[in-house]
């Protein structure tokens, strides 16, 4: 525990720094009997975990945070090994379906209906029940999230489930009728300086506010972003001060040189050295859509009023279309393209309108 | 002149009836070619015995001179050595040769000219007609004689011609009359001539009036010769005196047997025989035609039979296999090709035949006392001389053929690889070069078995035994056709025998130590050079391309073939047929023999009209690319012609530039590759390196768009089978070629960057499911899955690059000392660590395991900056931090290490599970050796006590830590040793 975000993350409910009222209610449902499946959900790095470990911590005491990791073998229909990573304890299962890709239903079927079936062996728990956390539950496809909701009606006397989802828009409305939606907001920006200084103050460092308040617009929101950055920029430089350069993630200094470039030229040749890095980008597994997030706020920023609307409303097709499809680099090119089609017509433009 | 039939004899002849005459002409004129009189002496007075009888009446010698005559002719026509002399009597001259020739031989009456006697020579106007007289038929009686004669004429011209195939005609016109010519009287001889003249003009025009036009020429050139074979006077040379009916004399020359031979040789070469030039043939021919006269005579009545030329006897026969090349010489495939594996297999001799090989340039050059005496002599020298000499050898080096050989006299390559498209005729060559160079051809192609069982014992069965039934003890050599679609076990079996490889099983048994050498060659065969499957029998074999035939070549054969076949076609539609079928030679000539069988033509028309010979041919990856990025060029040779010929001939030009025709084309040639992924893929990653006029991006905006909805597509299809919408794919390349092409030759490369970033993204995600499978349960909050791999690893980069200085663990700062602590610790929570390895320039580095510096690494982005001193010093420190943390954590452990851990991993310890307890007696030995492991350790190896580490140790109780204390450091290092084994408890260590 050595890094801060696990060395000051809140185990308790009533030491959690921020949402203290979420807090308070959470306390209330853990007191009641009839305990609903639940779904987190919220921006990344709001706090989704913490609450659903201090949760846990709530209703099972401090058995919950003797984790173990293991790791298990499925073998898919089609004769496929998988390997899906699990963290648990006596009283929970976390599991990732990401890990198994395209085969999350047999992780699903396999895996969280094995657990639900069986009984809590501790009679002397508190609860009846054991939890499953799913974590990034929004990257379950839609196979699995079918085969959940059978298990989650079927198996409620021995097994709740918790969801962690970024957005519910990706769960299947069975699913979200099926569950407490509890939505986890990003914190303020003022709570995530408290925070910082909170930190700070623990580890015995001081912490000019301006930084503070640059490390959480830089973070957009993000604590755990924020936490890292702050612990990086402490390596880079100690003691603080209010100027000094923050570290930033590579990838997306990286994606922003790659709009500045689009704006910059637009030629063939540019389209292809364009092409080159949007393909490190994908093979560094950052996704297609945060690629295409990130190039459109950075061009609708250098580009004039009146191809804005224009770019946003091609970047929402080829963006639809890529969730078709399979060949993300394509659609990504098909839109730089698009872009520099209608930069390149304001431009013409723009001379003309110029010589009269 | 013993030999020859004397004067009674010959005068009795006259007087017989013909019938009998007939019988005998052919042992009569054997005698009279055999033995013909050598002098003209000799002749002279044969002739004077002849005038002796001349006093027999006239009318009867009238006849009898015309049947001398006739007979004659008769028999040359039956006899193939004279027929020259008679047909060219027979033959006349519209020229000065007239009055001569009219004292020759009179004015014959009709019958006796009806009975094709060799005196057509006295009806000079008639003559002049006779070219007309095919197409012109005269009416009236006074020039029917003319029409006859005109008539005989041709067909006698005919005759001749087909003087070996069509006797038949020939002998109607001449023998049949004899025959009942008693019993008739001349107005019903006139009549039956007519009639028959009518009927053959009839049949004539037929047959198509297959009369030549260069009538007169030949006619002046038949005169002269028979000007110098027939004369008034006793000539020079030696004759035979004849008496013509009006009691003239003349004189036929005799030939001597070597003049008759190369007459016959003429005639022959002039006939289709080229193959069979005397001999058994001439006999053959010879028999043939006695046979054939005597059927006539036994059914002496039949029409005329001027029906064209039979179809040829072996219709069932494919002509492909009709006119397989046979000899070395035959081969149509390209010069250069053959030559190279001819020498590749002459390169064998030494081991196959025993016999050292040596090709005719290095005899020269040993005979010239040149450089290249030797066959093993340096290459560098025949080098020399093959550039001197040009020539295929020059081109050799380019088919990669090694001419060294092994220390067995081997060539290097012991395996000839052909690769070439069908029908070039690999398999051909193959055989006919085996065959020429001395081999007994094996062949195992893809009907036979070639599961590497069978495949190894038909390997082994021809490499090393022969035939005992076969009578001629020719070496095996063996071809593997097909081996493209042979399994690859069997191909690597091939490999390895002929690597030498394989030993014989009785090696492995250790009775005896010989080996399975190769000494027989091996010729394999395949379409696809570049099968996966092939490749390592590429490596080794000696390999020949085959360059596609010549059109033109290729269409001389085939008019070769269809003047044989008696198929009328012409030189232009043959070279369009070879274009069509990709010049495949098998594929054209049984498009011929479809045609021939249809309807015995074949026209331009044909070829370009019928999907004959065109074939589904799998074009390369590169060839499809190359037509989606170029507009083909419009104009072929071929495609002019075709315009000229066709009712519409601009709209054959124009259709090759109109985007119809690019279409169909592109969607062809497409579709004949079909693997669209890969085609898509291709275009994708080469349409921005082409030359396009599109400033606005329009063109690369709605190529792009294509892009995306074969993405689509495919995604679909993939995703839910729905194989419906696959025909949609095609459609993308139209307008990607419609958008990109032009006329210049496009810069195509393969496509590798989608399989490079498959394979990075495979690498990639493999080193983070190595890291996050690392991450321990003390450090949950950095995330999970694109959380940690895009918050917290780039971040982490940074903070595991502390400042540290190069200086020993113990000379560091307050705040350095710090720094290092956090780093381990937070590398031991995620499992991480540094090792050393080896870089690809040879030095060594520590790298991060799972490398953490290769995930989120951008070009021009710093990874862990950490130099290498400080990595090992972490790599160190963090191997001990985790033993200490999977040791039981006691109260000695804890007090040691107390004072330097950071005050976070006091809890840790403290939270020591229960279930740990029971490990507590390890800590009362460590407790009981806390002096004694020291002294203990200070044993080197084999267990000496050294000085030096006690000296070692005692520098080391400065030091604080108690591990760093130690003089021992311990490291894992795979695999064991069991030379020298010790139980170390880890306490000891510690």
């Amino acid at each position: 525990m050595a890094l801060w975000v696990d060395k000051y993350r809140p185990r308790e409910l009533s030491k959690l720094d921020y949402h203290k009222d979420q807090a308070e209610n959470l306390r209330n449902l853990c007191k009641q009997s009839d305990f609903p499946h639940l779904m987190f959900y919220g921006p990344s790095g709001a706090g989704k975990k913490t609450r659903i470990m201090c949760l846990l911590r709530e209703m099972y005491g401090a058995g919950v945070e003797r984790l173990r990791n293991e790791t298990m073998n499925f073998t898919t229909p089609s004769n496929r090994k998988i390997e899906v990573m699990t963290v648990g304890s006596n009283y929970h299962l976390e599991v990732n379906p990401s890990d198994a890709g395209m085969y999350d239903r047999t992780v699903v079927i396999d895996l969280i209906k094995q657990v639900a079936q069986t009984q809590q062996i501790d009679i002397n728990g508190q609860r009846e029940f054991k939890v499953i956390v799913i974590s990034e539950g929004d990257e379950l496809t839609k196979d699995a999230q079918h085969a959940l909701r059978r298990t989650m009606e079927k198996y409620v006397a021995t097994c709740r489930i918790i969801l962690s989802v970024n957005s519910t828009s990706r769960i299947i409305p069975a699913i979200r009728s099926r569950c407490l939606g509890i939505r986890v907001p990003a914190p303020s920006e003022s709570d995530m300086a408290a925070v910082l200084q909170n930190t700070c103050k623990r580890e015995g460092l001081v912490l000019p506010p301006e930084l503070a308040k640059r490390v959480v617009d830089k973070s957009e929101r993000n604590m755990r972003r924020a936490l890292l950055m702050l612990e990086a920029s402490k390596v880079q430089q100690y003691p603080f001060t209010a100027q000094q350069e923050i570290v930033e993630l590579d990838w997306q200094v990286y994606l922003r040189e790659t709009a500045t470039q689009i704006v910059s030229e637009q030629t063939p040749a540019k389209l292809e050295k364009i092409r080159d890095r949007l393909y490190e980008l994908l093979s560094q597994g950052v996704p297609p859509n945060l690629i295409f997030r990130g190039l459109v706020e950075q061009l609708v920023n250098n580009c004039d009023m009146s191809i804005k609307a224009k770019t946003l409303e091609f970047a929402t097709q080829y963006e639809h279309r890529m969730q078709n499809g399979a060949k993300h680099i394509f659609h990504l090119e098909a839109f730089v393209a698009q872009f520099m089609n209608i930069y390149k017509k304001f431009l013409a433009e723009l001379v003309m309108t110029d010589d009269f | 002149m013993d030999q020859y039939p004397d004067e009674n004899e010959e005068f009795e002849l006259q007087y017989q009836d013909e019938l009998e005459l007939l019988e005998d002409v052919p042992q009569e004129y054997d005698n009279v070619v055999v033995d013909g009189p050598s002098t003209s002496r000799q002749a002279a007075a044969a002739l004077k015995q002849q005038r002796q009888q001349g006093g027999t009446p006239t009318g009867t010698v009238a006849t009898a001179a015309i049947q001398d005559v006739s007979r004659f002719s008769n028999s040359t026509l039956s006899s193939p050595h004279l027929s020259q002399i008679t047909f060219g009597a027979s033959q006349t001259d519209a020229g000065g040769g007239g009055p001569v020739n009219r004292r020759l031989f009179g004015t014959p009456r009709g019958p006796t000219v009806g009975r094709g006697c060799s005196t057509p020579l006295q009806r000079l106007p008639g003559i002049q007609e006779t070219a007309m007289d095919t197409a012109a038929p005269l009416p009236n009686s006074a020039s029917e004689q003319l029409q006859e004669v005109g008539l005989r004429g041709n067909n006698k011209r005919r005759l001749e011609r087909d003087l070996f195939g069509d006797i038949d005609d020939l002998y109607h016109e001449s023998y049949e009359d004899p025959l009942l010519k008693k019993a008739r009287t001349e107005e019903q001889r006139d009549n039956e001539a007519i009639e028959r003249i009518l009927e053959l003009r009839r049949k004539l025009r037929e047959t198509g009036k297959t009369v030549p036009h260069d009538e007169v020429s030949r006619l002046r050139a038949l005169h002269d010769f028979k000007m110098k074979n027939l004369s008034y006077q006793i000539p020079t040379w030696p004759f035979l005196a004849l008496q013509r009916s009006d009691l003239e004399r003349l004189y036929v020359r005799y030939h001597s047997e070597d003049y008759e031979r190369r007459q016959l040789e003429l005639l022959s070469v002039r006939g289709n025989q080229v193959g069979s030039l005397l001999g058994e043939a001439k006999q053959q021919v010879w028999q043939d035609a006695n046979e054939l006269v005597l059927r006539r005579l036994t059914s002496a009545t039949q029409p005329v039979c001027a029906a064209p030329a039979p179809p040829s006897p072996d219709m069932g026969r494919l002509w492909v296999d009709k006119y397989k090349p046979r000899k070395y010489i035959d081969l149509l495939s390209d010069e250069m090709t053959n030559r190279s594996l001819l020498y590749w297999l002459k390169m064998w001799d030494k081991v196959v035949f025993g016999k050292t090989f040596q090709s005719k340039q290095e005899q020269k050059g040993a005979n010239t006392g040149g450089a290249g005496g030797q066959q093993l002599n340096s290459f560098n020298k025949r080098t020399g001389k093959f550039e001197s000499n040009g020539g295929w050898r020059q081109r050799k080096q380019r088919q990669a053929l090694n001419t060294n050989v092994d220390e067995l006299g081997r060539p290097m390559q012991k395996v000839a690889l052909l690769c070439g498209p069908p029908g070039l005729g690999k398999t051909t060559l193959a055989h006919t070069i085996a065959r020429h160079a001395g081999y007994n051809v094996r062949e195992i192609n893809a009907s036979d078995d070639r599961s590497p069982e069978a495949f190894k014992l038909a390997l082994e069965n021809g490499t090393q035994m022969s035939s005992v039934l076969n009578q001629d003890k020719r070496p095996n050599c063996i071809v593997l056709d097909e081996i493209d679609g042979a399994p690859r076990q069997s191909i690597e079996y091939l490999v390895k025998f002929v690597s030498d490889g394989i030993y014989s099983k009785v090696k492995s048994k250790g009775a005896k130590a010989e080996h399975n050498v190769l000494r027989r060659p091996i010729i394999c065969i395949c379409n696809d050079i570049y099968d996966p499957a092939l490749r390592s029998l590429r490596q080794i074999a000696f390999v020949v391309s085959f360059p596609p035939i010549d059109a033109a070549r290729l269409a001389e054969r085939l008019l070769q073939i269809s003047h044989k076949e008696h198929l009328k076609t012409d030189f232009g539609s043959l070279i369009a047929l070879a274009e069509k079928s990709g010049n495949d030679v098998r594929s054209c000539i049984s498009s011929m023999q479809f045609f021939s069988a249809q309807k015995q033509s074949l026209t331009l028309q044909d070829v370009l009209n019928n999907n004959l010979g065109q074939k589904d041919r799998h074009q390369g990856l590169f060839d499809v690319w190359g037509a989606v990025f170029r507009i083909k060029r419009p104009k072929r040779q071929l495609q002019q012609i075709n315009s000229n010929n066709s009712e519409e001939p601009a709209q054959v030009t124009m259709t090759n530039m109109s985007v119809g025709t690019r279409v169909r084309n592109v969607l062809d040639v497409v579709h004949s590759s079909g693997d669209y992924e890969r085609l898509t893929q291709g275009v994708y990653e080469n349409y921005l390196q082409q030359k396009m006029p599109d400033p606005n991006f329009t063109g690369i905006c709605e190529a792009m768009q294509w892009f995306c909805f074969s993405d689509m597509v495919q995604h679909q299809i993939g995703r839910q089978q729905n194989y419906s919408i696959y025909p949609y794919l095609q459609y993308g390349f139209v307008v990607w070629h419609l958008l990109f092409a032009t006329l210049a030759w496009p810069k195509i490369a393969f496509p590798t960057r989608g399989f490079e970033f498959n394979q990075k993204c495979t690498n990639q995600l493999n080193i983070f499911q190595s890291l996050r499978k690392g991450v321990t349960t003390s450090a949950q909050g950095v995330g999970q899955g694109t959380i940690l791999l895009l918050d917290t690893v780039p971040l982490l980069k940074r903070i595991l690059s502390p400042q540290l200085r190069s200086v020993a663990i113990q000379l560091l700062s307050q705040k350095e000392q710090y720094d290092l602590r956090h780093t381990i610790q937070v590398m031991v929570d995620l499992g991480l660590t540094f090792v050393q390895v080896k870089s690809a320039e040879g030095h060594y580095v520590f790298q991060t395991e799972p490398d953490l510096d290769t995930l989120c690494a951008f070009p021009g982005f710093a990874g862990l900056t950490l130099p290498y001193f400080s990595r090992q010093l972490i790599a160190r420190e963090v191997d001990l931090e985790r033993i200490r943390r999977a040791a039981p954590k006691g109260d000695a452990t804890k007090s040691t290490i107390a004072s330097v851990t950071v005050s976070a991993k006091k809890p840790e310890a403290a939270r020591l599970p229960n279930h740990l307890q029971t490990l507590k007696p390890k800590q009362v030995t460590d407790f009981s050796s806390r002096s004694g492991p020291k002294q203990q350790l200070t044993k080197d190896f084999f267990g000496r006590v050294t000085h030096k580490t006690t000296a070692a140790t005692a520098m080391d109780e400065v030091k604080t830590d108690a591990i760093v204390k130690s003089p021992i450091w311990y490291r894992y290092k795979e695999g064991f040793n069991n030379a020298v084994r010790k139980d170390v408890h880890l306490n000891e260590l510690l």
